[in-house]
């Protein structure tokens, strides 16, 4: 594959066919996936290319002053094929309703969303050269490291050519690249002293980092080591901190399950002005951050992403529409309607699944709270929470938790012995007064960092119940 | 096998041709179809399966499997990967055989039913949705309903340079039922779900008194306490038992984690690890199971396999490498989610098996602690042997009686201590099997089903 093409795009080849045919809108992917697998240290296998070509058909028709919207993906572009598609997608149509009459699609005039970096040049021209070198250098960066060993790992990388086209006159497309990590990290210790521990790391991002791997590997060996080390947790109602990385796994499925138009049909959205968090919460969504995996030009239906604010000083400011929704409420959609996500991940072949609302990037401003060290510092006594095996967040009642796999005791301001086992939880959002973690927010760090769709400082929030051992 | 029958020829014709550059070459194809359908009173969605057609040829280098995947079953397409395998077999040409049982299988099965989705119309879906939706609306406190209809046939056709030829058709099919209530802002849900492998008499089970049932779960938890926190006596009901199947030993038991040394369980097998009265089970074979399947993606058939047998852990799942590094036998469980996608060592429908004992005998055993009710979900922890259960609601249980309702809890644990603490398992009226999905990490979804009776234990829960 050689740079991102257009003119025979998916979509387009597709679109030739529905002349007479409007309104509809056509999304196509032409992927190509490579992987490589270990086992222990050992290439376990490789796998590519996985060439994947297809397209979703999306047909709008009125419907009792409703849309009845039909789509359907398929793989098969021969004339044949995209009628039978086409076919498909009228025939649900005209059982489906959507409570809108209103269709406002992008055109493609005015703003097109313009360039984000979201392609690695590098590996789209190089793909299995790059994954060999890149998987070279993590088992080089375990050498001379006793005790400490890979179990397993992959490393996935997947070169999408997507395309979009509507009736309306859009027609669009980009290339973006995505990478998925998944690393476990054993620490094997002496003879003495507890069993193995391993540390068990995925990540998705949007380009290979191979001169973050050193960097990487100790972080990974030194929390493979404490999982080993790791004693059961405290009983009670304490502070917590939490890092970028237990909060990635929690607020874009509570957001999405709250700050967007579906949840606003469906009457749980909370409403603009609404008191829902303290005032050290400001919270955006943002689809142009540089790399991160929700990243594009555009999002799944054409529409240019940007920067929304959805809690401003803890009060609601906007929520998320994508073209339907909008439709529903007279207003326009804020670029948020993607294909693919679920339960916070985004599968890496989107054209099966139809839009849904959804956040992009969930980005907390920083604060005044400092550093890792005088979060710790202001907790005094509690719990830094590293990982939560599964923190399982409720979309509906906004509950999450999970059992620690690995934090640390906070004792006298300073970070003590690792943890391990037990559990934390809570609710993210409730109405003011109400205890969450967000209304109980004692203070925001100072420094941002990107973990997949969330750019956020570590918080400390001023009470959290562990359910421990004592 | 309707929508696999014409590429039949042309993947066989591809894969004989590979079979003469390598000692062992095979190929899945898929195909599917069906179609589903959400009302919520609002709106009514309907979606059909994407019609995708593909394959995945796998074969052995001699150090290695390579594979590729393609989404066509079109000659040029096939022609593609037959390319793409032979540079790669030009490279690193095998003369010996992979190690571990070929599958020499003949299977031609399909799900056998009286009532086949596909005479179920958009029309009837969408009125049995609507009906659904309309036993819970009026309900107090139901401020919304979400109700899915949904079936999936999968197909899929496996060949092998061994002959092997397994030929499976596949219907999932699921009704879901999930009121939401609210109150001052507090919203709560609980779910009603029937599903299994078969056709339109699956969605008999959908009934009002079980959707009803779901809607007063959602308004009582609105008024819930709080659940306790810290290590007490739990009784698992059947859906989080079948979660603590799943996460705790299903996945330690899957052996290529043994082969990566990286199952806390490996160490252990023929050890006795509980008590008597525990036996847990992974059955490929169970009739009407959400994960039956007639033969896994090696070819090898689905079957019962016992990991436990009276406490003493006895099996574990493999698939032919696995196999052939620990001098076992394949079980049937290699899967994957689909032809695009890799092959693991997967679990079907993983269960514990009933036990003797009454649910009111369980509680007056437990006389206090929580009674953890509708899992939601887990997570396993293969190499350090803890587990993750979550459940959306529960029950106190103080003086051996069930008391208050409390709202959604986690429960964590080290696996060999819960089981050790095993005090009591229920009988078969309580046993049931759930439809739900299992990944491998957090990829590669594909359904599962776990469950189980009613299980006493202790364990550490909190707030989730």
């Amino acid at each position: 594959m050689s740079a991102p093409r257009t003119r025979d795009a998916a979509a387009f080849r597709v679109a030739d066919q529905l002349v007479g045919k409007e309104p509809w809108e056509v999304f196509g992917e032409r992927i190509r996936r490579f992987e490589i697998h270990l086992n222990g240290d050992a290439i376990e296998m490789t796998r590519g290319p996985v060439a994947l070509e297809g397209y979703d058909i999306r047909v709008f028709r009125p419907a009792d002053g409703n849309l009845g919207v039909g789509s359907q993906a398929s793989n098969d572009f021969t004339a044949d094929g995209i009628r039978g598609a086409l076919q498909d997608a009228e025939r649900s149509a005209r059982y489906a309703s959507f409570p809108t009459g209103k269709l406002e699609l992008p055109s493609g005039r005015g703003s097109t969303g313009g360039i984000v970096e979201v392609l690695d040049r590098n590996l789209w021209e190089y793909p299995m050269d790059s994954l060999e070198s890149y998987v070279s250098a993590l088992r080089a960066a375990f050498e001379g490291k006793p005790g400490f060993a890979l179990s397993f790992g992959s490393v996935r990388a997947t070169l999408v050519e997507t395309s979009i086209c509507n009736s309306f006159g859009l027609h669009t497309g980009y290339g973006h690249t995505q990478v998925e990590l998944e690393v476990g990290v054993k620490s094997s210790g002496g003879p003495e002293g507890p069993p193995a521990g391993e540390y068990w790391f995925n990540d998705s991002d949007r380009r290979l980092r191979p001169d973050e791997i050193g960097k990487r590997v100790e972080e990974w060996c030194r929390f493979a080591e404490d999982v080993r080390r790791g004693r059961p947790a405290p009983t009670g109602e304490m502070p917590v901190v939490l890092p970028p990385g237990v909060l990635a796994g929690i607020l874009p499925i509570v957001c999405g399950g709250r700050l967007t138009g579906s949840a606003r049909l469906r009457g749980v959205a909370v409403q603009p002005g609404m008191k829902l968090a303290s005032d050290l919460v400001t919270l955006h969504d943002d689809g142009r951050i540089p790399w991160a995996p929700m990243s594009s030009p555009v999002d799944d239906e054409g529409v240019p992403q940007r920067r929304r604010l959805l809690l401003d000083h803890g009060a609601i400011s906007e929520i998320l529409y994508d073209t339907l929704h909008a439709g529903a409420f007279d207003t326009h959609s804020t670029g948020s309607g993607f294909r693919g996500v679920s339960s916070g991940f985004r599968t890496w072949y989107r054209f099966l699944q139809p839009p849904t609302v959804s956040p992009s990037t969930i980005a907390l401003t920083p604060g005044d709270g400092g550093t890792d060290a005088e979060l710790v510092e202001a907790a005094h006594d509690g719990v830094w929470i590293q990982e939560i095996g599964w923190s399982s967040p409720d979309p509906v009642s906004g509950a999450f938790g999970g059992e620690i796999r690995l934090g640390y005791r906070i004792r006298d301001g300073e970070l003590a012995e690792p943890i391990r086992g037990g559990t934390v939880g809570g609710v993210v959002f409730a109405p003011e007064g109400a205890p969450s973690l967000m209304n109980r927010l004692q203070a925001v760090g100072s420094t941002a960092s990107f973990f997949e769709p969330v750019s956020t400082p570590p918080v400390l929030v001023g009470s959290l119940t562990i359910g421990g051992e004592h | 096998m309707g929508e696999l029958t014409d590429a039949e020829g042309d993947v066989y014709h591809a894969l004989a041709r590979l079979a003469q550059r390598t000692p062992f070459v095979e190929v899945l194809a898929e195909a599917g179809t069906g179609l589903s359908v959400r009302y919520n009173g609002h709106s009514t969605t309907f979606q059909s399966p994407p019609r995708i057609r593909g394959a995945v040829f796998r074969a052995w280098t001699g150090a290695g499997w390579t594979e590729v995947s393609v989404s066509g079953l079109d000659l040029p397409t096939l022609r593609f990967a037959e390319a793409a395998i032979e540079r790669v077999l030009t490279h690193r040409p095998a003369r010996e055989a992979p190690p571990g049982d070929s599958s020499t299988a003949r299977i031609e099965k399909a799900t056998e039913t009286p009532h086949s989705m596909r005479d179920m119309a958009e029309a009837e879906m969408r009125e049995l949705a609507r009906d659904a939706y309309s036993w819970v609306a009026g309900m107090p406190d139901i401020h919304e309903t979400d109700v899915q209809i949904s079936w999936r046939l999968d197909e899929r056709l496996y060949l092998n340079s061994a002959a092997a030829r397994c030929s499976q058709s596949i219907c999932r099919v699921r009704g879901v039922v999930m009121p939401v209530a609210m109150e001052s802002g507090r919203a709560e849900s609980d779910r009603f779900i029937q599903g299994g492998v078969g056709g339109r008499e699956i969605l008999d089970g959908l009934t009002q008194e079980g959707a009803k049932r779901a809607g007063e779960g959602a308004r009582a938890l609105l008024r819930a306490r709080a659940p306790p926190y810290g290590r007490l006596n739990v009784l698992l009901s059947p859906s989080v038992t079948g979660y603590f199947a799943h996460e705790s030993f299903g996945h330690g038991a899957e052996a290529d984690q043994f082969v990566r040394d990286r199952s806390y369980l490996r160490p252990l097998l023929g050890q006795i690890l509980g008590p008597e009265v525990l036996t847990i089970v992974d059955n490929g074979a169970y009739p009407g199971a959400w994960s039956q399947i007639y033969c896994d993606d090696e070819g090898h058939p689905g079957q019962r396999t016992v990991l436990v047998d009276k406490g003493r852990f006895i099996g574990a799942l493999h698939d032919r490498a696995t196999a052939a590094a620990l001098g076992a036998t394949p079980t049937g469980n290699t899967r994957r989610s689909d032809v695009f996608s890799r092959s693991f060592v997967r679990m079907t429908n993983t269960y514990i098996e009933p036990g003797e004992s009454t649910l009111d005998e369980l509680v007056k055993e437990a006389h206090d602690g929580v009674l953890l009710e509708s899992g939601v979900g887990g997570i396993e922890d293969p190499q350090g042997g803890q587990v993750q259960l979550k459940a959306r609601m529960g029950h106190l249980i103080e003086n051996g009686r069930v008391t208050d309702l409390v709202s959604s809890m986690a429960l964590s644990g080290k696996v060999l201590e819960f089981l050790h603490s095993i005090r009591g398992v229920s009988g078969k009226e309580d046993f049931t099997l759930d439809t739900g999905s299992c990944g491998k990490g957090r990829t590669d979804f594909l359904p599962n089903s776990a469950g189980g009776p009613y299980l006493l234990s202790s364990a550490v829960v909190g707030r989730a």
